[in-house]
């Protein structure tokens, strides 16, 4: 089977070298400048990485592309770049896709009189571009998403040369709210910088920063470092306090959660304020800029008011108040996407005098003056004035580039409408969306890992995109497009531009650095220097701090939250965005709307059954998913599915073009702005009705109860401070104490914010590590390859899980394939809540009815193969297709296996994953094959699946060490999952060196380490590190 | 050599009958019968049957081959797992078990194929399908001048015939 | 008397063609006669079955076991279950052949032929499933010790192996045992038929005469392939239940496995053997053969074995709750309150409780009630073996993984044809071979004929005949 598969790859190889060859690339060939390392040839075999940068989102993280033999075959975070320091995100890991999917255009398109579109050549495309703008007039407008600034300067320069027009740059989750929050509080109209490092209290207004918000990667590990408990005592390690209405990544991840009513964030923060400033005071401290302004902007603002406004206790805002002006480096976060409701530049500026009164700014939050302040944000009003000249016919031919509006904008925004009424409109997607397939003509761009560009995400970093291989379609960069549009359009326009290619431009605009030097390392990366805080101005007194009105009647608030993976929808046509489940629902491939078990029961609906969600502006029909972690006021979807075009994004690939996968719950949301003319998403409430249809939802956790089991283990700060030695578990009883511990569950429930979790840490907790792993490997080894997974420090994130897909060459089985668990990931990450209780129920109950509102007590804990020394899966195989390594791997034969599946049987922790069909030699369409990783094998069908530690990798570093003779050191092998987790929670290393951090990881957390199901001993070579509790009820 | 075959209703009479034949001397002596008797096993030969020697010789060999392929096997290429003894001799004896019975089982009826001198592809002249059915069938092969006592002997033994098979 | 003449010798003949045959050939040699229209419409049904599952399985291994149902984490399904079951069928055979054997249990001869018969079928039908259950079953010779350059060998600690060599023994063993029964029956074909029949039992019966030296043999042989037989029937349906014993799934890792499936498997063969007996015994007018007491004696049989089953049952959950095992209470609660309480109940309604009523002499006499009890406990028990299985893989120690398995519209085709596999066979069977072991109801007959009135159960047994 192996020999077919790499014969079948290298095939493929040369179908797409091929491929690249008649690619008509306008650029000369050159030699790309690879990182550290330049080998005089690509040595096959061998893999070379290019530092380039990700354009998934806003934030701007820098990545190595792992190419073999002139492939990109794999994503990793940049150790060198300032924002996510080797780390990527899960949509970060599947941008690769982009490159290889096989929606993509492979030429410019022309759309005829029925709709169709037929390929044409790029002459003729861009002759026709350039009549169509000679005869336009300046009615010429380019809208798009953010781009770097080299390309946005291109673009002004050719509108400038074609004689008029405009630029609007338009991102669905623009933060424009913080950019005017800031102008108002401290008279810069930048946004400001949030960074985290040695915070000691954040509190969270709703950001979801951990998730979804400005720059997860970079804030997650800022967070996770300040809290760690192994860089000191826990006790003093940072405190993260989530606001919101929803248990979200952030609030699973934090100490303290408070349920606030949604839209109220910003009267929180000025609650909270006002305590600090009235301390403050009192000790005549610093006030953090105008007292008088200040004074008498918090003056209506005492605890008691705000309870009553917001629903959280007074005391709790007291407190708070205190441990904020307490802290060396607090900070607070002005809410998110979902939060950004009509007053949402109020909102943000009430934050933002929170961390000015106590004194975070210049510390945690940085504010760039106008200079520095990166590239024009796009507002949401200029669109809507956009979408009027285009009503009104002032618009003859509209460019669009990197963005979808037709998906993202809300529906009573009119944009389809009105994209009729445009005489000729152009689109440079390279994958076809709702979008494109409206658009005249197409003139299809490269994928980020074939094109040029820069990225300039904060002041001080100059991030370069490189290309990394030939194009594989007869695809165009942007700039090269306008370019050459230009020249077509005769010299009169040329002349004002430059000569050559786009990458000349982007040469040209960074001839002030070292060209070579940027490109082997990805960019500039110079720490800009912004910590002189800045006093709050008198401006804040024009600001109206009320509780913004929703549109709409209706008993439940519409919340729109941004998907983490999906993000505002771009990467839903990438099957390992969908395939990859939520990380809180563990939903995959669909949409759902949250609401509480409470409400759920009142409308008489369980999980799945498809409600009408009613606003003024539209309905959305939708199943349910009741969970305890949400407000009973508040309906959440997320953000990010309905897509009626790409055939992961829609139904196209389950038979069904044309239909909508999931919902887009903009068709129900109004196109309103805040006061700084940002969209508000925030803004209507719905009714919510059964419509008595039901609808399987592919989730992909059967339940959030543990049952007590060792799995996602905790343990609280009493417990850990006291230093006990950890003790046996009280193995859950049967009958009586059992029912004791189910009413201790229902009383929680219903107790409310701060109820006891069942049999939750009452007393110190049980977290045990039975045995020392390290023996069980051949003794003449030198090595016994093992894992630490700090439980403590997953968010949920599933970065690793899609880095192990793209790794490992695993399959994606689609939404029917999950309906019935198939889904092939070697690493899934649980989430449990609470120690769970075992009782026995009858029944169906909700998959996440163990949430509590206002506990966090959530484990994300990454289950994946254990690599056990006493491994149940190993003497039940017939064929000897799985056994031990003599490095005490659990190593698995595909060519041997027969399939009689005994093994997955067999393994208690359910981490082996079978090829119900023929997923991978027949299963992928081209061009996928191409970015096959070659190291893997490919799995055929019938054949046992199951992680091996990247064993690829393993047996990389050995070659390497051996070569050179000398042992493999600690740190040398990292896993993909360790290589790309944000918060560095996964440690892999060799149990047999005492010094590895794998070992000193455990050591240094002995009284946290445990074995999953250590009761079996099975022996795992993987130790977890228990989630810690830091709720107040638990510190020392 | 004439061949007398007395016909009888009853095997008591036939065994009674062959017991006095071979006091006599006439020991070339062979017996049909539609049914296994116990009284007829060892009218003619009352050596008990070879067959349990092949049954005995198939368990020991099954059993032998049983414990020295799963050790040799897992020796020839040690294999971990689980953390488990190579030569786990509790498993390995179920393999001994299985094929003691296979083995034994087979040659029982090897045996049972040597003993009864079967296949055979000729019946004998003497048979007749009424030893299929209800008869017994006693036969003697005598010298010419027997046959006259052979003859009385049967009858008087309640034979319903008695029949002369030429040679 | 006084000596015949010696010139009388001469005109001595050949023993006299037989003028009228035994009762009992004539009787039990009707049955294979005639191919009536009732017998074609069956048999044409089964091979229905037969080519409909056939079809599909040449599907599935074209397409994946993804046409199953299999869903994470439960990797055994349907047809495993069936696998079992058809195990469990095939022990009555050796059971009523051998142990009654060597009991002296004589009222066994009238059915055991039956009974081996049907345990042939039923091992060659069940180790089909081994087969069709593999993921990739064009490597499954992977699962033979062969020699090979790469000294890779297999790995005799899997219960999969130990399967394996259960299996193929058994089945060795049984057709073994059932050929050699057969002989002398054949014999008494071979001397009555004529054309084509007459050349196929002059071949099978490899030139019997049952002289006394071939009988003796021949009763050494039973008896060793009895004695053999015994242990290894015990043994094999051991070591299926170990192939869940031995692992650690909550449910299935309990030492009562081996008693418990091999007392469930005696049970369902005994209840088989009377679905397929009860309507042979109709049809083809054996009453005089078949006698209800037959089916009473078995149907005691049926009371004990299910009584052991019930039994079985209740030990389970008292050791799952008294054990204190999360898990395992959990696990069991589950079957009986979970996704798959049905198929609990239905097993325990049907195994346990419904049988009871053989405690009363009328149903055990009443042949119609013992025909619909035999098939009831037929479904109970392939229930059983359903909740065994999927129950305890749904719900294991990760909650997190906790899931649905539903049998698939193919594996439904699949079961259904190994039914029809085996009733083929049957039905060609019937046709074929006596049905009744002809040689050794003659034999008790005649025994009685000697010693009249000292016998014991045939009394009762043969008295109708005479």
């Amino acid at each position: 089977m192996s020999d077919f598969d790499r014969r079948d790859f290298l095939k493929l190889i040369g179908v797409g070298a091929g491929a690249a060859a008649t690619s008509g690339c306008s650029d000369p060939v050159e030699k790309l400048i690879p990182y550290v390392v330049q080998p005089e040839e690509i040595t096959p075999g061998l893999p070379v990485m290019y530092a380039s940068t990700c354009q998934e989102c806003a934030a701007g993280c820098g990545f190595h592309v792992r190419t073999r033999e002139g492939r990109p075959i794999k994503l990793e975070g940049n150790p060198e770049h300032p924002v996510n320091r080797g780390a990527l995100c899960a949509r970060g890991q599947s941008s690769i896709g982009r490159t290889y999917h096989p929606d993509r255009y492979r030429s410019p398109q022309r759309r005829g009189a029925d709709g169709s579109f037929a390929p044409v050549g790029w002459d003729e495309a861009t002759a026709e571009l350039a009549a169509k703008l000679g005869a336009a007039r300046g009615k010429t407008v380019v809208l798009g998403g953010a781009t770097g600034p080299t390309l946005s300067g291109l673009i002004d320069r050719w509108l400038a040369a074609l004689g008029g027009g405009e630029r609007v740059v338009y991102e669905p989750f623009a933060h424009e709210a913080l950019a005017a929050a800031s102008e108002s509080v401290f008279g810069v109209a930048s946004r400001p910088i949030f960074d985290l490092s040695d915070s000691d209290f954040v509190i969270d207004f709703g950001a979801d920063s951990l998730g979804t918000w400005l720059s997860p990667v970079e804030h997650a590990r800022q967070i996770m470092e300040a809290r760690d408990a192994s860089s000191g005592s826990a006790a003093t390690g940072a405190r993260l306090v989530s606001v919101g209405p929803r248990l979200d990544e952030t609030a699973s991840s934090a100490d303290e959660w408070l349920p606030a009513k949604p839209g109220t964030e910003g009267i929180l923060a000025l609650g909270i304020a006002r305590v600090a400033f009235d301390a403050a005071r009192q000790r005549g401290g610093e006030l953090g800029g105008d007292a008088e302004a200040l004074q008498q902007v918090l003056a209506p603002f005492d605890a008691a008011a705000v309870a009553t406004a917001s629903g959280v206790e007074a005391h709790t805002i007291r407190r708070l108040g205190g441990a904020m002006l307490e802290a060396k480096r607090p900070a607070a976060l002005p809410p998110g996407v979902a939060l950004t409701s009509r007053r949402a530049t109020a909102t943000a500026a009430a934050v933002l005098i929170l961390n000015a009164v106590v004194g975070a700014v210049g510390k945690t939050v940085k504010i760039p003056d106008a200079s520095q302040a990166s590239g024009r944000v796009g507002s949401f009003r200029d669109v809507v004035k956009l979408i009027d000249a285009m009503k009104s016919g002032d618009v003859s031919v509209l460019v669009i580039h990197d963005s979808n509006p037709v998906y993202s904008l809300p529906a009573d925004s009119g944009f389809a409408e009105a994209l009729e009424k445009v005489a000729f409109v152009v689109s440079t997607a390279s994958l076809p969306d709702e979008t494109a397939v409206r658009a005249h003509l197409i003139l299809p761009d490269h994928t980020p890992l074939e094109s040029w560009g820069d990225a300039a995400p904060r002041p001080g970093v100059r991030s370069l995109v490189q290309p990394t291989l030939r194009p594989i379609f007869d695809t165009r960069a942007l700039g090269d497009t306008l370019l050459d549009t230009a020249r077509a359009m005769g010299e009169s326009v040329a002349a004002q531009l430059p000569a050559g290619s786009f990458r000349g431009v982007l040469e040209a605009a960074w001839s002030d650095t070292d060209w070579r030097a940027a490109l082997a390392r990805g960019g500039l990366f110079a720490g800009a220097a912004l910590d002189t805080p800045v006093p709050v101005g008198a401006g804040i007194t024009r600001l109206e701090f009320k509780e913004p009105q929703l549109e709409g009647d209706g008993a439940f608030v519409l919340l729109p939250v941004p998907s983490p993976l999906l993000g505002d929808g771009r990467g839903a046509n990438l099957p390992w965005l969908q395939e990859t489940p939520d990380p809180i629902t563990k939903i995959a491939w669909q949409s759902w709307a949250e609401i509480s078990s409470q409400a759920a029961q009142t409308l008489g609906v369980r999980a799945g059954d498809v409600v009408a969600i009613q606003t003024t502006y539209g309905s959305i029909e939708v199943p349910v998913w009741p969970r305890g972690g949400i407000r009973d006021d508040v309906v959440a979807v997320a953000i990010g599915q309905g897509h009626t075009v790409g055939r992961y994004a829609s139904l196209a690939n389950d038979g069904v073009p044309g239909a909508a996968r999931g919902v887009r719950v903009s068709a129900a949301l109004p196109a309103l702005t805040d006061e700084s003319g940002g969209r508000a998403w925030l803004a209507a409430r719905a009714r919510l009705t059964a419509t008595g249809r039901h609808q399987r939802l592919p989730f992909t956790q059967g339940t959030d109860n543990k049952r007590g089991r060792q799995l996602g283990e905790s343990i609280s700060l009493l417990a850990l401070a006291s230093g006990a030695r950890p003790f046996e578990a009280n193995e859950p009883a049967f009958g009586p104490a059992a029912a004791a511990q189910a009413d201790a569950h229902a009383a929680a429930r219903e107790g409310g914010a701060h109820g006891e979790h069942a049999g939750a840490h009452a007393g110190p907790h049980e977290v045990r590590r039975a045995y020392d792993a390290s023996a069980d490997s051949d003794a003449n080894e030198p090595y016994r390859w093992g894992m630490t997974i700090d439980v403590d420090k997953c968010t949920g994130c599933s970065a690793c899980v899609v880095a192990c897909y793209i790794e490992n060459n695993l399959s994606v089985v689609g939404e029917a394939g999950v309906l019935r668990s198939r889904q092939m990931s070697w690493l899934r990450i649980e989430r449990f809540v609470g120690d769970g209780y075992p009782q026995l129920e009858t029944g169906r109950t909700g998959p996440q009815n163990h949430e509590v509102l206002g506990n966090v007590d959530v484990r994300n804990s990454p289950m994946l193969c254990q690599q056990c020394g006493a491994a149940p899966c190993e003497p039940v195989c017939p064929v000897l297709a799985t056994y031990h390594t003599a490095q005490g791997l659990n190593g698995m034969i595909y060519n041997r296996c027969i399939g009689t599946r005994y093994c997955a049987n067999n393994c208690p922790y359910k981490v082996r994953r079978f090829n119900w069909f023929d997923y991978q030699i027949e299963g992928w369409p081209d061009p996928w094959p191409l970015m096959l990783n070659p190291d893997v094998t490919v799995r055929g069908q019938g054949v046992m699946e199951k992680c091996t530690f990247c064993i690829q990798r393993i047996q990389a570093a050995r070659l390497d060490a051996k070569g050179q003779e000398r042992a493999v050191a600690d740190g040398e092998i990292r896993t993909a999952c360790q290589q790309t987790c944000p918060t560095g929670a996964i440690v892999f290393g060799n149990l047999k060196d005492g010094a590895s951090r794998a070992r000193t990881q455990v050591v240094q957390n002995d009284a946290r380490a445990y074995h999953a199901l250590h009761v079996l001993n099975t022996r795992p070579a993987i130790t977890y590190l228990a989630k810690i509790q830091r709720e107040e009820g638990h510190e020392a | 050599m004439p061949t007398l075959v007395g016909i009888f209703e009853q095997p008591l009479l036939v065994a009674q009958l062959a017991e006095k034949l071979r006091g006599r001397g006439f020991s070339d002596l062979e017996v049909y019968s539609p049914v296994p008797s116990h009284e007829l096993d060892y009218a003619v030969d009352d050596r008990p049957s070879r067959v349990r020697l092949f049954t005995l010789i198939g368990g020991v060999l099954g059993c032998i081959t049983g414990y020295a392929l799963t050790l040799w096997m897992a020796n020839d290429w040690q294999i971990m797992l689980g953390g488990k003894p190579f030569s786990s001799i509790p498993p390995y004896t179920i393999i001994a078990f299985e094929l003691t019975i296979l083995f034994g089982g087979v040659l029982t009826v090897i045996g049972l194929f040597a003993v009864g001198k079967l296949p055979r592809f000729k019946l004998d002249a003497a048979y007749s399908a009424r030893f299929s059915a209800e008869d017994f069938g006693l036969v003697v092969r005598c010298a010419e001048r027997d046959v006259a006592e052979i003859d009385t002997l049967m009858r008087e033994h309640h034979a319903t015939e008695v029949n002369l098979v030429e040679p | 008397m006084t000596p015949p003449p010696a010139d009388t010798a001469a005109a001595m003949i050949r023993p006299a063609p037989l003028r009228k045959d035994s009762k009992v050939n004539r009787d039990l040699l009707r049955v294979m006669e005639g191919f009536s229209f009732g017998w074609f419409t069956l048999l044409n049904v089964s091979v229905a079955f037969m080519l409909a599952a056939g079809g599909v399985w040449i599907y599935q291994v074209y397409k994946g076991l993804g046409i199953a149902g299999y869903a994470h984490p439960v990797f055994w399904g349907a047809y495993i279950v069936t696998f079992v079951f058809w195990v469990g069928i095939a022990h009555a055979g050796t059971l009523i052949s051998a142990i009654l054997y060597l009991f002296r249990a004589k009222w066994r001869n009238a059915i055991n032929r039956g009974a081996e018969a049907m345990t042939v079928f039923a091992v060659l039908t069940a180790a089909q499933f081994l087969g069709i259950h593999v993921g990739r079953i064009w490597k499954s010779y992977f699962i033979l010790p062969y020699p090979n350059q790469r000294a890779l060998w297999v790995n005799f600690k899997s219960p999969l192996l130990w399967d394996t060599f259960a299996i193929s023994t058994y089945a060795t063993i049984s057709i073994l045992f059932l050929y050699v029964g057969l002989v002398p029956d054949l014999a008494i074909a071979r001397d009555r038929a004529t054309g084509w029949r007459k050349a196929l039992y002059s071949v099978l019966s490899l030139g019997w005469q049952g002289t006394s030296k071939q009988w003796k043999a021949h009763n050494r042989t039973v008896l060793h392939l009895s004695g053999l037989a015994t242990p290894l029937v015990l043994s094999v349906h051991s070591v299926v239940s170990w192939d869940f014993a031995m692992s650690i799934v909550p449910g299935w890792h309990a030492t009562i496995f081996a008693p418990y499936f091999v007392a469930g498997a005696i049970f369902s063969g005994f209840a088989m053997v009377l679905t397929m007996m009860i309507p042979v015994r109709r049809i083809f007018g054996l009453e005089a053969y078949i006698t209800d007491y037959h089916f009473e004696n078995m149907s005691r049989f049926l009371l004990l074995t299910s009584i052991i089953v019930g039994y079985a049952y209740a030990a389970e959950y008292f050791m799952a709750w008294y054990s204190g095992v999360e898990a395992e209470q959990t696990a069991f609660w589950l079957r009986a309150f979970g996704p798959y309480w049905i198929s609990t109940w239905v097993m325990i309604l049907c195994n346990a409780v419904a049988p009871q009523i053989l405690w009363f002499k009328k149903v055990r006499t009443h042949v119609p009630t013992l025909f619909v009890l035999s098939v009831i406990i037929n479904i109970g028990m392939w229930f059983e073996r359903y909740v065994i299985i999927i129950g305890g893989l749904s719900r294991e120690y990760d909650p997190a993984v906790w899931g649905i398995y539903t049998p698939s519209w193919a594996e439904l085709i699949i079961v259904a044809g190994s039914f029809g596999f085996f009733c083929h066979f049957f039905l060609l069977f019937l046709k074929l071979f006596p049905v009744v072991a002809i040689a050794e109801v003659k034999e008790i007959e005649i025994h009685a004929k000697e010693h009249p009135g000292e016998h014991w159960d045939h009394a009762h047994t043969y008295g109708e005949i005479h």
